[in-house]
This record gives structure tokens, sequence and C-alpha cells, in this order.
């Protein structure tokens, strides 16, 4: 599967150069490919078949049959204790990095760094991996993996100790402020920043920690997080993040149950207000309402009970957001 | 520009010819053969060509797959059994026909064994899990009639954990919403005949996928791909809300997406791969159908739940099963 690669155009005399180059290459990879069959199904386990493993999987580190059968061997080689299973999966964890940096996007490689983190069990350096994600997400800031392994991180991190745990959750609720600081289009860490916010607010009620003024309480932590929403608005109006986020927080259960009615109504209101006026900077500077402006009113209206209010604003989405024409019109036809 | 169906059929024909065997890439493509087989057939399928495969030859190939250790197939032959090329194999054994040359208990066993405690799956006995891979498992079961009350209601439970506040969902609890994992999530809803735990808010979330020059992307702020012309729009067509995107948009997206020598690329100009080709087409024949009831392309129309032809799908016995 190619992603984001542009397509090569080869001149005949190019061509025929590749085939004449990857015959030897070909003949190469299926001899040891072969090889490796053939040693696996003989049931032998040595260290000299670990190294022929690590040359395929230096050529090709998809084919996860592979990483099967070196799992398999490094297993055998451990319970009959002709290799010492800390130093050689150490020695592993550093033959995974040299391919990690090479394919960051291959799900076995990942995989198999996790296998060996597991067996190491309680010797396994999980604040060194905190560090070799971080700087991944450094790199390529929306990886997927990279945030999956980072969650997972995380969890291996955590103790039955709640201040150690209230203390890790924290780093990590700041990682997510530093990201979203730096580019406020990195939905991924809105993303892991609205599933850390409870969690550390549990913590913190639960230890009654006293520390972190921002978590006292929910409406602090609130509007504390639209005051980040709304400067990010004004940074850079369309990005669909922040109107993501905003929704949420507008909506969702953990802020609202605490809220009273009216400072529910009051906050929603507000809201309504900058948003009304960002639009009419918008309209001001380039002659139309703003979707997102629209999108959110939307919503608000809507948690206010305001559907007079909702149905010319969906008439006005439908002329300045055709692709989505047929939303708007079938929320229409729903008053 | 017009869809270029026989240069497609010529691509597909010719990804296993022996001019591409002479490319090293070729070879170190071997641990996709089962699913990249499946693409190119269901790039055939899509385009009415399946006869330009020499049916027999395979059977024999998926047959010659099975990994006899597991129970499963593998991506090619002396391969590990894993569940995605398992779903491949009994995918195309299904399009052709030829699912009685099966041996049906044992890969019922070889994917029920995968799913854990918790109600996810492996991929394989070395532990990684995803959504993908559930949806995987209810596929296959539901293709060979092996679903089972328990195994379908924790697949639920954990599938319902990896909601996010958007109404989409993640690869596994806590995970970022992503348009691929949406498709595995509402198909394996439909598969279970529980369409009523999709979130309100999921079509909108699908619908904001689209954007400026009509490609899909799989989540906010990224670049759009032209395989989400399948990932996203088989929601839609599951969630019946196809006409809450630019159809005509998305079909332009698709077409420019092609190249002159067959085959599609995840966006206009660059490498073109089997997978690509195979999700964009699947996808067009949607809007074929939506928009031109099926007539603006010589194409067959594609259930949206399986990426399978309706005319393998439509024996599949829905779940609940009546005793």
């Amino acid at each position: 599967m190619w992603h984001n690669v542009k397509k090569q155009t080869l001149s005949s005399e190019a061509r025929l150069a590749k085939i004449e180059r990857d015959k030897e290459k070909i003949h190469s990879y299926n001899k040891l490919k072969d090889e490796i069959f053939k040693i696996r199904n003989e049931g032998s386990h040595t260290v000299e078949f670990l190294n022929k493993l690590t040359d395929l999987l230096g050529l090709n580190p998809e084919f996860y049959t592979i990483w099967n059968i070196r799992r398999e061997t490094l297993s055998s080689l451990f319970h009959q204790h002709q290799l010492d299973s800390q130093s050689t999966l150490e020695d592993e964890l550093k033959f995974v990095m040299v391919l990690m940096k090479r394919y960051p996007k291959c799900y076995w490689i990942w995989n198999h760094r996790l296998w060996c983190l597991f067996q190491l069990g309680k010797d396994a350096n999980w604040e060194f991996e905190l560090g070799i994600v971080s700087k991944l997400l450094s790199m390529d800031e929306r990886n997927f993996h990279g945030w999956q392994y980072r969650r997972v991180v995380i969890e291996n991190l955590e103790t039955h100790d709640d201040l150690e745990n209230l203390k890790i959750n924290l780093q990590e609720f700041k990682f997510t402020s530093s990201k979203v600081n730096s580019n406020i289009s990195n939905f991924s860490a809105w993303h892991n920043r609205s599933k850390l916010i409870p969690k550390v607010y549990h913590l913190v009620g639960k230890l009654n920690y006293q520390d972190e003024p921002l978590f006292q309480s929910k409406e602090s932590l609130l509007l504390h997080e639209l005051t980040l929403v709304n400067t990010g608005m004004y940074v850079d109006i369309d990005d669909s993040s922040i109107w993501v986020y905003l929704e949420w927080l507008l909506s969702d259960c953990f802020f609202i149950d605490e809220l009273s009615n009216d400072k529910y109504h009051d906050i929603l209101n507000d809201q309504l207000k900058i948003i009304n006026e960002l639009n009419d900077l918008e309209i001001t500077d380039n002659g139309k309402d703003n979707c997102w402006c629209l999108k959110a009113m939307i919503i608000i209206n809507e948690l206010l009970d305001n559907r007079s209010a909702v149905r010319p604003l969906l008439e006005k989405l439908i002329d300045i957001d055709p692709l989505r024409r047929g939303r708007y019109i079938d929320q229409l036809d729903s008053f | 520009m017009t869809l270029l169906s026989k240069k497609h059929i010529d691509y597909v024909v010719n990804l296993n010819s022996e001019m591409s065997k002479q490319s090293y890439e070729h070879w170190l493509s071997e641990h996709l053969r089962m699913n990249g087989l499946y693409w190119g057939i269901m790039t055939l399928v899509t385009l009415k060509s399946l006869d330009s495969l020499p049916r027999q030859s395979i059977i024999d190939f998926v047959l010659s797959c099975v990994d006899k250790r597991s129970g499963g197939f593998g991506a090619y032959p002396q391969h590990d059994g894993h569940i995605l090329s398992t779903l491949s194999a009994v995918q195309i054994l299904s399009i052709l026909g030829a699912l009685d040359e099966l041996d049906k208990e044992s890969v019922i066993k070889f994917t029920k064994n995968l799913q854990l405690p918790n109600g996810s799956f492996q991929g394989d006995s070395f532990g990684e899990t995803d959504t993908r891979f559930v949806y995987t498992a209810l596929s296959i079961l539901s293709i060979l009639e092996g679903l089972e009350e328990e195994l379908v209601n924790k697949s639920l439970d954990y599938l319902k954990q990896c909601e996010n506040f958007d109404g989409a969902y993640g690869m596994r609890p806590g995970a970022e919403s992503h348009g691929a994992q949406v498709f595995t999530v509402i198909a394996s809803f439909a598969i279970c005949n529980r369409l009523d735990l999709v979130n309100d808010k999921l079509s909108s979330w699908l619908s904001e996928r689209q954007v400026k020059n009509g490609g899909l992307n799989g989540r906010p702020e990224k670049l759009p791909d032209v395989c989400y012309s399948w990932w996203i729009l088989s929601p839609l067509a599951i969630l019946k809300k196809l006409k809450w995107i630019d159809l005509s948009k998305l079909e332009q997206f698709i077409l420019d997406c092609q190249d002159d020598e067959g085959g599609v690329s995840d966006r206009k100009g660059n490498q073109t791969d089997v997978y690509h080709t195979c999700f964009s087409l699947t996808g067009l024949s949607i809007i074929n159908d939506e928009l031109y009831e099926g007539n603006k392309y010589d194409m067959d129309s594609i259930d949206p739940v399986y990426c399978m032809p309706y005319s393998a799908t439509k024996t599949f016995k829905p779940w609940p099963y009546k005793s």
C-alpha cells in the first residue's frame, strides 16, 4: 500500500536496469526466506537462526510470520537457558528501535516492541519508552501508532499508588497543553485531553489534592478550557479540531451535571455571544458567515432549547456549506 | 475524467504477471498476498469482470494458504494464520461460490479462539488487539454461519467502549476516532443487527470528513485519501445518510485519482496500488447506485456491510439466527 508517494515514471533503460538490479536482490531474499522456513519446519531454535531472522526483518519488517518465528525462537532459547533473557531482550529493543526509525508506521514493529517489554516484566523501563514516544510525536505529531503507544506506556507506568498516578496523568495533561499550544490543529492531543480531564479530576478529588488549582472544580476547569478554545478560534477559525472539542465541553455530562441551570445557561449564552462576534468579524472581512460559527451556534441554541433560532442558521448553511447541503436539509425537515 | 474500466481490469490481471514478478517489491509483499487477491477480486467484481482471472487457480491458491497449526489462513503458503488473511480467504471463496471447499469448523474454531475475555479479538496468538479484528471475526463468522450469542454480546460491549465524545470510534478504548475504525464498528453493529447502538452524532462526524476538493479524510485536519471513499462512505450507506455529503464531488475526486495506465492512488498523481484501486471503485459503485440508479457506470452493486457483491451476501443468514 502506497501512501503519499509520488508516481515515478522510469525510462525504459532505467526499468531494465532495475530489473537487472532486482534479480540479485530477489534471489538472495528468497534464498534466505526458504532457509528460514526450512529451519522452522525442522523445529530447530538456535542463536544462528536468530541472526538469519534479523537479516530478513531488516529487509522486510512487514513479514509478520517472521516476527512470530522470532518470538517462538527467543522463548525457546530462554526456556532452554541458552540465552540470558534480560540482556537479550534489551538488545532486542535496540534492534527494534533501528527498524522503528526506518518504518515508523509498521504495526508489527510496535507490536514486537511491546512483546519484549512485557517479557521483561518488572525490568522493563517504561520511562525510557515515554521518552522515545515523546520524541516520535515531536517529529510526527499525529502519528496514530505513536499516540496509541503513549497510552499503553502510561498504563504501564501507573501503579497502585493514586498519588503517583495523579502525577503521571497530570504530566500527560500538560503534555497535551504543550501540543495544542504549539499547534492548535493537533486533534490527537485534544482527544487525549478529553480522556485525561475526567481521570485527573477524579484522582484530585479522591486524594483531596490541593496543589492543582485548575482541577479544584469542574466549573473552573470548564472555563479554563473554554478560554483555550476561544483563543484557538481566533488563531484559526476554520480549524475543525477546536470546534469538535467545544461541542464536547458544552454538552458532556462530566461538566454539565454539577452546574446549576442558571450557570449553565450563562456559560452557553457567553459562548454564543463570543461566536456571534467572531462571525460578525468574518462577515466584515470576507463578506460571508463562517460555517463553523454557524454550526456551533446551532449546537448551543439547541442546548438552550432555542429551536426558533436554529432554522435560519440551517438555511444559511445550505448556501455556504454546499458539501453538506443534504445534511442541513434533513435537519430542517426534522423540525 | 471518465472511468478507465478496461485499464483497471488489465492492471489487476497483470499484478501477478511474469513482469511484476521481476520486481523486488513483488516479493516483499507476500505478507499481503491474500488481502491483495481479495482487493483485486473486488476490483474485478465491481467492474463485472471476475472472469478475467482463472477461478480454479484462485481457489487452489487460497486453499494452499491454510495454516494447519492454527486452522486459519496465512497470507501466502507457509505463512502463519492471521485473522486478516482468514477473512480475505473466506470472502474470496464465498464470492467464487466455493465455500464448500473450506473446512468451516476449523476456521470457525480458529476465529472464536481469538476472542479475549474483554470481548476484543487478537489478530493471532501473539496478542495485538484492535477494533478491526472484532469486525473481521464477526464477518468471518457471519459468512460461515458461526455467530453465537455470548460472542456477539461480548463483542458489542467492547465496541461500545471504543466510542468517543465525537460519536465516532477508535481502535481501542481511549484511542482517537478514525474513519476506518468507524466502518468496522458500524458494519459490526449491522452484522449483529444492532444499529440502534449508533450515536446520533456519528453521521455529522462522517459528513465532516469531506474536504473542499471532494475527497474524504479519516480524521479531522488530515489530507483526503481515496480509500476513505469506502471507509467513510459505507457507514453513511449503512446509516442511510449518503445525501449528507456531496457525492458528485467525491465521484470527481475518485476519477481524478485514477492513473492513465490503470489503478488508483491515494491522491492524484501518486503511486497506485490494488488496495486504493479496490476501495475507490467499491466506493464509486455506491455512488453509482445512489446518484444514477446504477446506470452511469457498468458496475456491480456492493454490500456496504461486507464489501462483497450482493449476489454473495444475500445468502448470508441474518443474526439473530432463527432456531
